[in-house]
């Protein structure tokens, strides 16, 4: 689609541009929406595109960030090493815990998936020796090469870019399409020969090989990791990104992230106290107004209703 | 699909140009000085933090309308830190980086205090922590770029334990929340107690998570554990909560109760009637009239705060700890930068370093160099009702923090223990 | 034997287990309460609504309110129990024609998110409404003390809350199975469009079916409200708590939110006898458990 890829040549240019133009702040603004991104859109793998909902991916996430933080802290790694290992850690416990999540469906997949996510937020809280605890592990930094948020920047871009590529190159191939069947008619699928059960998994390790990733960018771009990462207040997070974004194509969650971060900060700034007030209604707003979240803002076609994902 | 969707792009391309243009325009002529405050200003902690809000206010404005600190006023961006470090840090960032603020401020809990301190000494931005009450901030995780304008744990906890020595209970228990602060509280005030007397012993531990709705199976608990007496590292709705639910137990009249923070009116207030009597506990007496006595300048600040509150539509105006400490750390901060006599940071941690003292309404609070810890008097005494069936805190005992505080040399020793344990 | 002794000291002491097996009861039925509604809302709507924590929350708030502005003390405990959970029904009715009502045919996740920023927008008019103080409501003086069971002190409100809870789930009993329509909800949660095809109100049913899923909500916050502080943040608390009782009891089983919730206080209460930390981790280990032994929860229904 050669459509496609000159966009993906404009957005790329872009993104290498910006920085020039751009403050420091924005700068720092920008390496957080590509985590967000990638967050939901390794997400919306399973959400959009296997029809999986998780209420706990907030742990892939954590356990992404911690084991690039453990690592490079408590073993000395060099950073690329503890970030490299971070996304395999992920993956593992995501194999572990998918591997009871997928037997479930819909709202019972989503319900041990936070269960599973609030125990691993549990043992980050309460291995105070190995995690820090509640305060967290401080001091998490990249080495001086990539210490202005200018350098970290071009290596998050190089990282969440190629992740993206990668993911979209697992959408566009014969399992992302398997997954597709599976999301509109997993008894259908089975009949024609896919392994429902087992491409579910691969999606649900994939899915958190990649929240790995962005935990472990975003660990060494703040300095420091938390117990919260895991907490599933955090796993909303890509939901609400991917539903505002637009659940039904690639790059609603990227689309998603970009608005909601930009207006989290812009809310912060002009209603420092009374906020929630301000983004509750603005949530409520944009899904009782924009069916199709902000890339339906956007599109050109009219929008025309889906088989739920999720019933 | 594909090409429907990548349309976003271009959008989002003029959205971000536009929030460009939207950037802070530097403001002219007299800047004030900035600083960046974050703290919990919604959910659970804003009890605590809406009345250190109007101090710190009403002394901005006081420092302000007497001319302002070298010459220009001095100026709170807010953040709100959601009691989440991760937040905090981010919020930390935008206000350095955006707003280019010229100090940082705030903290209520020690996640998120611990939090800006580490991005603070990374970014050489001089943070006063103000509302949190950790003692690792300027001792075991301390540096320059580090100022605690408030109590520390260490102080308060003390008050309590000092208390506790003098009673004759061997068999203690205590209920703590299951989180670094909770425990953290429990081991200082276990350390304390046991150097004062080393006879004594703990019987029961409960750990109830932070937050916990019901705590009537860790009451049933206490009440076999065959203690004498229990302390409690609860605090704010979590321990009114308990405080309520161990009544109809009768557990506060069979089992001592010391606990730091049930002094405070956002506890017994609500409590009410159903208040602890005879709770050990530590206080803001600015209703005392010994207290009153020995500072005669505390009526008028009580009056003044009052009124500023009900101004500002504060729903409760009785002048709480917050918002002493509020006012205390915008006068602290506005110490150092003038004796500064510049914003610079290296300059005003010059001047922290070398430590100074204030008269506040309430006592004189020390700003100890080698930590740049504040030490403010301190107040313990115990839950009764007054004569309008009201519970106060009575039999005031004032301490000065400098009495029972640990020493500079035992600061050093745990800044050399916590990176030791480091390497 | 000794073995279990040494482990457990506590065994051999029938009066603490007595009171340990009470007050598990007791914390049981508080959870019942509150997650009873939330179930019945989803069984009927699929909706997980994140804002049954608020309800529960502002319900308590009414009782502050409530109980403040009546002058007589001895009745204005109880009115205010019966008025509190009425305006919060209302307030759920008013969300679901406003808002919800709309959303219904598209994504549950929307929902979901809708109810989440219902969360932050509830939350928020609480703390300028009330403002950020803690309050209280005190017990009514009849039911403040405490009465002796096995020799044990036993709170006598607790009394009232073990005895209403029965009475509620023997209600919510007669309502499903013994009325019209009940039998018209119990046949929502099994098959929407079928009820819908054959001419009855679907929509109504809804509104009708949030509403007393949020009366329920507000029941167990104004219980709730004299045995802790009323305060901002209950809400959170409260949702979890809910939630889990609600996905281990089998999501739309009110029978199953019963006896999970018997289940978890119990478990909580001897819990921490063992384990003194158990408190952080046992709701979300127990509801793991369940759902990897029974996937569909205690008594819920496979999807599907």
């Amino acid at each position: 689609m050669p459509r496609g890829i000159a966009l993906w040549a404009i957005g790329l240019a872009a993104a290498l541009v910006l920085p020039l133009v751009l403050s420091t702040f924005f700068i720092v603004l920008l390496i957080e929406i590509a985590v967000v991104a990638l967050f939901a859109t390794a997400f919306n793998l399973l959400m959009g595109f296997g029809g999986m909902v998780s209420f706990g991916h907030a742990a892939y996430f954590a356990l992404g960030a911690y084991a690039a933080a453990l690592l490079a802290q408590k073993a000395g790694w060099p950073m690329l090493a503890a970030l490299a290992a971070a996304p395999f850690v992920a993956a593992l416990g995501a194999l572990v815990f998918g591997f009871f999540i997928v037997r479930l469906t819909h709202t019972y997949f989503a319900m041990l998936s936070l269960a599973f996510g609030q125990i691993v937020y549990t043992v980050i809280f309460k291995w105070t020796g190995l995690t820090g605890g509640d305060n967290g592990l401080l001091n998490i930094w990249p080495p001086a090469l990539l210490r202005s948020q200018t350098a970290y920047y071009y290596f998050t871009l190089l990282v969440i870019g190629t992740s993206f590529l990668g993911l979209h190159a697992i959408v566009t191939s014969p399992f992302g399409y398997a997954l597709r069947a599976i999301r509109e008619n997993p008894r259908r699928a089975r009949f024609i020969g896919v392994n429902v059960r087992r491409h579910q998994l691969y999606a649900f390790v994939l899915s958190g090989f990649f929240s790995g990733i962005a935990g472990g960018v975003f660990a060494f771009h703040n300095g420091s990791v938390f117990p919260d990462f895991a907490f599933f207040t955090k796993s909303f997070e890509p939901l609400v990104v991917v539903l505002l974004g637009g659940v039904q194509s690639f790059y609603g969650p990227l689309a998603g992230a970009f608005g909601f971060k930009m207006l989290e900060w812009l809310i912060s700034k002009w209603a420092p106290i009374y906020w929630p007030l301000f983004l509750g209604a603005i949530v409520i707003a944009v899904i009782v107004l924009l069916p199709q979240g902000f890339v339906g803002l956007l599109g050109r076609r009219a929008w025309r209703p889906r088989p739920s994902i999720a019933k | 699909m594909w090409t429907r969707s990548t349309s976003a792009v271009w959008p989002m391309v003029a959205l971000l140009g536009l929030t460009v243009a939207v950037g802070p325009a530097a403001a002219q002529g007299k800047q004030p000085i900035r600083i960046g405050e974050i703290n919990s200003y919604s959910g659970v902690a804003t009890v605590f933090t809406f009345p250190y809000k109007e101090g710190l206010a009403m002394a901005t404005k006081e420092i302000n309308d007497a001319g302002g600190v070298l010459g220009r006023p001095l100026e709170f961006i807010h953040r709100d830190d959601k009691l989440k470090p991760d937040e905090a840090v981010k919020a930390a960032r935008e206000l350095v980086l955006q707003e280019k603020v010229d100090f940082l401020a705030g903290c209520i809990t020690s996640a998120v205090g611990l939090a800006i301190s580490a991005y603070a000494k990374d970014a050489k931005v001089l943070y006063f922590a103000t509302h949190c009450q950790t003692s690792r901030l300027t001792w075991d995780e301390g540096h320059r770029y580090v100022a605690h304008t408030t109590n520390n744990v260490n102080q308060y906890v003390r008050v309590v334990a000092r208390k506790a020595a003098s009673f004759p209970y061997k068999k203690w228990a205590h209920i703590s929340p299951d989180y670094e602060y909770g425990q953290n509280l429990w081991e200082e005030f276990w350390a304390f107690l046991k150097h004062l007397r080393p006879d004594v012993q703990v019987v029961q531990q409960n750990w109830p998570k932070l937050g916990e709705s019901d705590h009537s199976s860790y009451i049933t608990a206490l009440l076999q554990s065959g203690a004498e007496a229990f302390f409690s590292g609860l605090w704010g709705a979590q321990e009114i909560a308990f405080v309520k639910q161990a009544r109809p137990f009768g557990l506060v009249e069979k089992l001592h109760y010391f606990t730091p923070a049930i002094g405070t009116p956002d506890e017994l207030d609500p409590l009410g009637k159903e208040a602890p009597i005879g709770a050990i506990t530590t206080t803001f007496p600015w209703y005392d009239e010994g207290v009153l006595a020995r500072h005669p300048k505390l009526p008028e600040w009580n009056r003044k705060y009052t009124e500023w509150a009900k101004a500002h539509g504060v729903k409760d105006p009785q002048p709480k700890l917050g918002a002493s400490w509020g006012y205390a750390s915008a006068y602290i901060m506005a110490e150092a930068i003038k004796r500064a006599r510049s914003t610079d940071p290296d300059k005003v941690i010059g001047v922290l370093s070398e430590g100074f003292e204030m008269e506040f309404p309430w006592g004189r609070v020390i700003m100890r160099g080698c930590d740049q810890q504040a030490i403010p008097p301190q107040w313990g005494g115990v839950v009764k009702m007054n004569k309008e069936g009201k519970p106060i805190v009575a039999d005031i005992e004032e301490f000065h923090g400098k009495d029972i505080i640990k020493s500079c040399d035992e600061v050093a020793q745990l800044r050399a223990a916590a990176a030791a344990k480091k390497k | 034997m000794e073995l279990i002794t040494s482990l457990f000291p506590w065994i051999t002491n029938g009066p603490l287990i007595a009171v340990q097996v009470m007050s598990g009861l007791s914390v049981g039925m508080f959870l019942f309460l509150i997650s009873v509604g939330m179930s019945l809302i989803f069984g009927v709507t699929r909706i997980v609504n994140l804002a049954h924590g608020s309800f529960y929350m502002v319900s308590a708030y009414f009782m502050v309110t409530l109980i403040e502005v009546m002058p007589e003390r001895a009745l204005s405990f109880w009115i205010a129990l019966l008025l509190a959970p009425v305006g919060v029904a209302i307030l759920g009715g008013v969300i679901e024609v406003t808002l919800l009502r709309r959303i219904y045919r598209r994504d549950p996740m929307m929902q979901l998110i809708l109810t989440f920023g219902l969360i932050l927008v509830i939350g928020t008019l609480v703390l300028l409404v009330w403002g950020p103080d803690n309050k209280s409501v005190p017990r009514p003086d009849a039911l403040a003390g405490s009465v002796r069971i096995f020799g044990q002190p036993f709170p006598s409100y607790y009394l009232l809350v073990l005895g209403l809870s029965p009475l509620v789930a023997v209600g919510l009993w007669l309502v499903f199975y013994r009325t019209r329509w009940g039998m018209l909800v119990r046949a929502a949660t099994v098959d929407r469009e079928m009820l819908g095809a054959l001419g009855v109100n679907v929509s109504r049913l809804y509104t009708q079916v949030f509403v007393f899923g949020s009366w329920l909500a507000g029941l167990g916050g104004a219980l709730a409200a004299p045995t802790v502080a009323v305060a901002l943040g209950m809400d959170a608390d409260v949702l979890i708590n809910a939630f889990v009782v609600v996905v281990i009891g089998g999501l739309g089983s009110f029978a199953g939110s019963l006896i999970s919730a018997l289940l978890v206080g119990e478990l909580q209460s001897f819990g921490i006898l063992i384990f003194p930390a158990v408190s952080i981790v046992l709701l979300f280990a127990i509801m793991a458990v369940v759902l990897i032994v029974r996937p569909w929860g205690l008594l819920g229904r496979p999807e599907e």
